[in-house]
């Protein structure tokens, strides 16, 4: 063991304080004022005086049509962008895993997305899809798939496809990273052995990779999840919400109504909410992957 | 032998292609808006849009005029200022914590840990009512430096696993040796496990330097004036100014922006790529 008496208790407390501070006050706390908040009515124009108003805010969240539609969009987002850049992602991986040349130089293009910022990919992805852009001239006038400008940004489940795409897209990357890093500690003899039982690639890749990568599939599966309920400054650049708050996913209807209509005490019961169930979604995530290595 | 040869030589000719046409589809959209930046502004909407501006046509018109104005070089300014800080005080607090972590187990060393765990799961545009509450509280708000401390906290989560798992590689003997000698925890800290990490400290610091430097939701909700506002507020603020987007404007600036972080990603892609993957491989 190590010798105590240079171990000074107060200088690891030292060393631990400034972090516990900004940690403690800056993320623990708000945590914490954010459940107390959701049950107290409160807005922005009356910060200072809280009445408790036990579960009026949850109530008023789920009772409300537009947090349906907000959280279905979310639901959606999450659920089509996320096995969308996980699959492409490993796809990549796949091909750039067999090959030596330009494979630096592959990975690199490919990741840039990545480093690109929200605000400025979501104003390019805006761009390209109005109404008088480039997207529809290229299916109108040079591919001749449509008859007319189709207003992309305009109903809700084509101003979604837009942010999912752009999602996709800046997400790939990551992934391949990941998925390259864990197919290159698989062990070749699997492969080996596989080839001698006589199986084909599909064969190869389903027995041999996929169970040898599970650790990092979970590992992208939960930090997606959580980046698909974060999705905001897209749809904020994109559709703004609009029309009527159709596109609005649970973090810009949460947003809106804390900043534009003042609803403190609604936003912190939505923001609890979600937290809440992410956290518990984590949880099972990580059991089931858990559970399937037993 | 022969056979196998030729089907080898087929697949990767398959991968290269696949390859390139991902290629195709990830540069595009970079560069439309490049090629954008780079003609006429009074070109709105032309019509047909063209993928490439005609070669008489191209300007550096919208460049001249983003480097003309004073605010664009407050607004980096800004942008650096925050960053750069943000990632000092991140790499100096989450390696002393993850130091403290990695190497003097205790009960309060897990609960903390534990805690550490759980906000890295709670998505960090949830807690933004109550950090408004603290923030105008504090006297924080539409103050640049505001920013540092919100930025410092969101990083820590993520600084501190990834440290941790670097410093507990340290082998024992070299502190016990440290102990021999005298050296007390600050030192073994400073001395051994502070440089002995770096590799860690530092790829956690490109990280932090991305989110720092594209931040927009909280910066957009806290500052209100032009003079303190970071890039990303101000490229999204050139947007909803005019009734019509000049987005040569908009793309010249978001060019601008994004040549430090190419930058620093091309010169730094081993130290992305460590990062990256320390978390998931190991699962």
């Amino acid at each position: 063991m190590m010798i105590k008496s240079r171990v000074s208790r107060a200088q690891i407390m030292g060393l631990l304080l400034p972090g516990m501070i900004v940690f403690g006050l800056f993320t623990v706390y708000p945590i914490l004022r954010l459940f107390w908040m959701s049950l107290c009515d409160m807005s922005f124009s009356s910060m200072l005086t809280q009445p408790f108003a036990g579960l009026m805010n949850y109530r008023e969240v789920f009772g409300d049509a537009t947090f349906w539609t907000v959280f279905v969009n979310s639901i959606v987002y999450t659920l089509i962008t996320v096995p969308g850049q996980m699959v492409l992602g490993l796809f990549i991986a796949i091909l750039l895993n067999g090959i030596r040349r330009f494979s630096v130089t592959f990975r690199v293009i490919n990741y840039l997305p990545v480093v690109t910022s929200w605000v400025i990919a979501s104003l390019v992805f805006r761009y390209i899809f109005n109404t008088e852009g480039l997207l529809n001239y290229f299916l109108w006038k040079i591919l001749g798939l449509t008859s007319s400008n189709i207003r992309w940004l305009d109903t809700r489940w084509s101003g979604l496809a837009v942010a999912m795409i752009l999602g996709i897209w800046k997400g790939i990357g990551w992934n391949m990273v990941i998925f390259l890093a864990a197919l290159q500690q698989v062990p070749q003899d699997l492969y080996e052995a596989a080839e001698i039982d006589g199986c084909g690639a599909w064969k190869k890749f389903v027995s041999v990779t996929l169970p040898a990568i599970r650790g990092t599939i979970l590992f992208a599966l939960i930090e997606l999840t959580i980046g698909g309920f974060n999705v905001f400054t897209s749809i904020k650049m994109i559709t703004g919400g609009r029309p009527a708050h159709q596109t609005d996913t649970l973090l810009t209807w949460m947003y809106y109504k804390a900043f534009s209509t003042g609803k403190f005490g609604y936003a912190a019961a939505l923001s609890f909410v979600m937290a809440l169930s992410l956290g518990l979604l984590a949880i099972v995530q990580f059991r089931m992957m858990r559970n399937r290595d037993a | 032998m022969n056979s196998r040869h030729a089907a080898r030589i087929r697949w990767a000719v398959i991968r290269y292609l696949l390859l390139a046409a991902g290629t195709v589809i990830f540069t595009l959209p970079m560069i439309y808006m490049i090629s954008t930046s780079l003609r006429p502004n009074g070109a709105l909407y032309e019509y047909p849009p063209r993928f490439f501006p005609r070669w008489e046509a191209l300007t550096l018109e919208n460049y001249d005029y983003i480097l003309h104005q004073s605010k664009f070089y407050l607004n980096f300014l800004n942008s650096v200022t925050v960053s750069v800080t943000t990632i000092a005080l991140a790499a100096l607090v989450g390696s002393a914590m993850a130091f403290v972590l990695g190497k003097f187990q205790s009960k309060l060393t897990r609960v903390l840990f534990v805690f550490i765990i759980i906000t890295m799961i709670i998505p960090g545009t949830t807690m933004i009512v109550p950090q408004f509450e603290l923030a105008t509280r504090l006297g924080m708000v539409n103050r640049l430096w505001g920013l540092i401390p919100f930025y410092v906290a969101w990083v820590i989560p993520f600084s501190t696993f990834m440290i941790k798992g670097f410093m507990e590689n340290i082998p024992g003997e070299i502190m016990e040796a440290a102990w021999i000698d005298g050296a007390d925890v600050w030192t073994v800290y400073r001395k051994i496990a502070m440089p002995l990490s770096s590799p860690a400290i530092a790829s956690v610091s490109i990280f932090n330097f991305l989110t720092a430097w594209e931040e927009y939701p909280w910066a957009n909700t806290v500052i209100n004036d032009n003079a303190k506002r970071t890039l990303p507020i101000a490229i999204a603020g050139f947007f909803g100014q005019h009734q019509f987007t000049q987005w040569g404007y908009v793309f010249a600036m978001s060019v601008l922006t994004l040549i430090p972080v190419v930058v620093i990603f091309i010169l730094c892609q081993k130290f992305f790529v460590q990062g990256l993957t320390a978390g998931g491989v190991k699962g």
